[in-house]
């Protein structure tokens, strides 16, 4: 499938958004990533498959310039991008709270992927925040995998949550003028 | 970084075989050969004259890997034929598991930095376009790089005029959280008003026409680099069967 010029331009657009949105979160010390927003963007404004393309070359971006580390989290970031734009399809990034509801949907799928890539590839750990709440989880008896997961399902739904509220504030505030090149973004129009 | 050694002036491609071969030997091998990975590739980073910078980037990221790797399998998942080193149970079994894990991911990103800092974006883009990739490709893993330095410079002029107003970046958690919409809402808004402009530029230039470009000046490539991509390809291959086949 041939991506038009203009969904290209969103795709690397979105990109540095979510580098340059990481390193701002990163700057006001929160305990959440918002490295997501320009993949969410993507798939609400062109749909699954440019958000899923978004969301990987995202990390392949980031670990040739940054860590190259995120390479390994290539695909939960590419699910991100194919849900937003799945759920923006059926209508889910109307208004806030079903942006939020889709958000804590992409949560699950997200760290249902990212989980065993922190377990089996690194051992439990990303040396990140949610690393304490895991260890603290196993110091009062969990399993590594229970810890890991629900660790990061928690900080997951949060972030995505956010994320998806904040793309859903940007989309509702887009002029006509740009929005309405981008035929699938009828389907999250109020 | 800029340089002149045969691996600064190798072809990207013949790089990014030897990176995927790495990559396949390093998730293969118990940790003595990755620790010999490590051991080859700082050699080779030292050859090359970027031996400071890859390990400094391997300090910064491996460091709190370590350390949370040491408390998580060291101490606090229980296993057989713990050491008491004053009230703490060290498990050495533990201790072992965390240091494979820690020299796999050490060596991989030994092999990741030496690709990164010996090659510039721009001849990787050559180099694909040379063996005839779409443009889009190219486009795609170039516009970011390109894209970045000019965006965050954004993101610093907004931050700057929301503290002049009186934004609070450093307060308690609630003002850090309200902070959060007035720095990122106007700089994704800056960042859409200018794809009008760019596809304009783009399509009047047939960007997505279908005829193969020719690059002017694509990087050097040789018989030898050629037959050193296929055969670190398929080792890669070879060896991830393998692993498979025996697990």
């Amino acid at each position: 499938m041939k991506l038009e010029t203009r969904t290209l331009i969103l795709i690397s657009v979105a990109v540095v958004i979510n580098i340059v949105g990481g390193q701002t979160v990163h700057l006001l010390k929160l305990p959440v990533y918002l490295d997501s927003i320009g993949t969410m963007l993507v798939g609400v404004l062109a749909g699954p498959l440019p958000g899923g393309v978004a969301g990987l070359l995202t990390n392949i971006i980031w670990a040739i310039i940054i860590n190259p580390i995120a390479a390994a989290f290539a695909p939960v970031a590419c699910v991100i991008g194919l849900l937003s734009g799945l759920l923006a399809r059926a209508g889910w990034f109307t208004t806030w709270w079903q942006a939020a509801i889709a958000g804590a949907i992409i949560a699950i799928p997200s760290t249902m992927i990212g989980v065993p890539i922190i377990v089996y590839l690194f051992g439990g750990v990303t040396g990140g925040g949610p690393d304490f709440a895991a260890a603290y989880m196993l110091a009062v008896g969990s399993s590594l995998l229970k810890s890991v997961g629900l660790t990061n399902l928690g900080v997951n739904v949060i972030d995505k949550v956010v994320t998806a509220l904040i793309v859903w504030n940007i989309t509702s505030r887009l002029p006509l003028r740009l929005t309405t090149k981008f035929g699938f973004f009828v389907h999250a129009k109020a | 970084m800029p340089g002149s050694s045969l691996l600064h002036r190798a072809n990207p491609l013949t790089k990014l075989a030897g990176l995927v071969w790495i990559i396949s030997a390093a998730t293969v091998l118990p940790a003595a050969g990755d620790a010999l990975l490590i051991l080859g590739g700082f050699a080779l980073a030292l050859l090359t004259g970027i031996g400071p910078g890859v390990l400094k980037r391997l300090v910064i990221t491996l460091t709190p890997l370590a350390i949370a790797l040491c408390v998580v399998h060291g101490l606090l998942i229980p296993r057989a034929g713990n050491v008491f080193i004053g009230p703490l149970a060290v498990s050495l079994a533990g201790l072992a598991f965390g240091v494979t894990i820690l020299v796999r991911l050490a060596a991989i990103l030994t092999g990741s930095l030496l690709f990164v800092m010996t090659t510039h974006p721009g001849d990787l883009l050559k180099a694909l376009d040379a063996r005839g990739a779409p443009p889009a490709v190219s486009y795609l893993i170039a516009s970011p790089l390109l894209l970045l330095t000019p965006l965050a410079a954004r993101a610093g002029d907004i931050r700057d005029a929301q503290r002049a107003r009186g934004l609070d970046l450093t307060g308690s958690w609630k003002a850090r959280v309200s902070a959060l919409p007035m720095l990122l809402i106007p700089l994704v808004a800056l960042a859409l008003t200018d794809l009008d402009h760019r596809v304009l530029v783009l399509n009047g230039r047939a960007f997505q026409s279908g005829r193969r470009r020719t690059v002017l000046d694509p990087p050097a490539d040789s018989a030898k680099q050629q037959w050193f991509r296929r055969i670190a390809i398929a080792l890669a291959v070879l060896q991830l069967g393998l692993l498979l086949r025996w697990h």
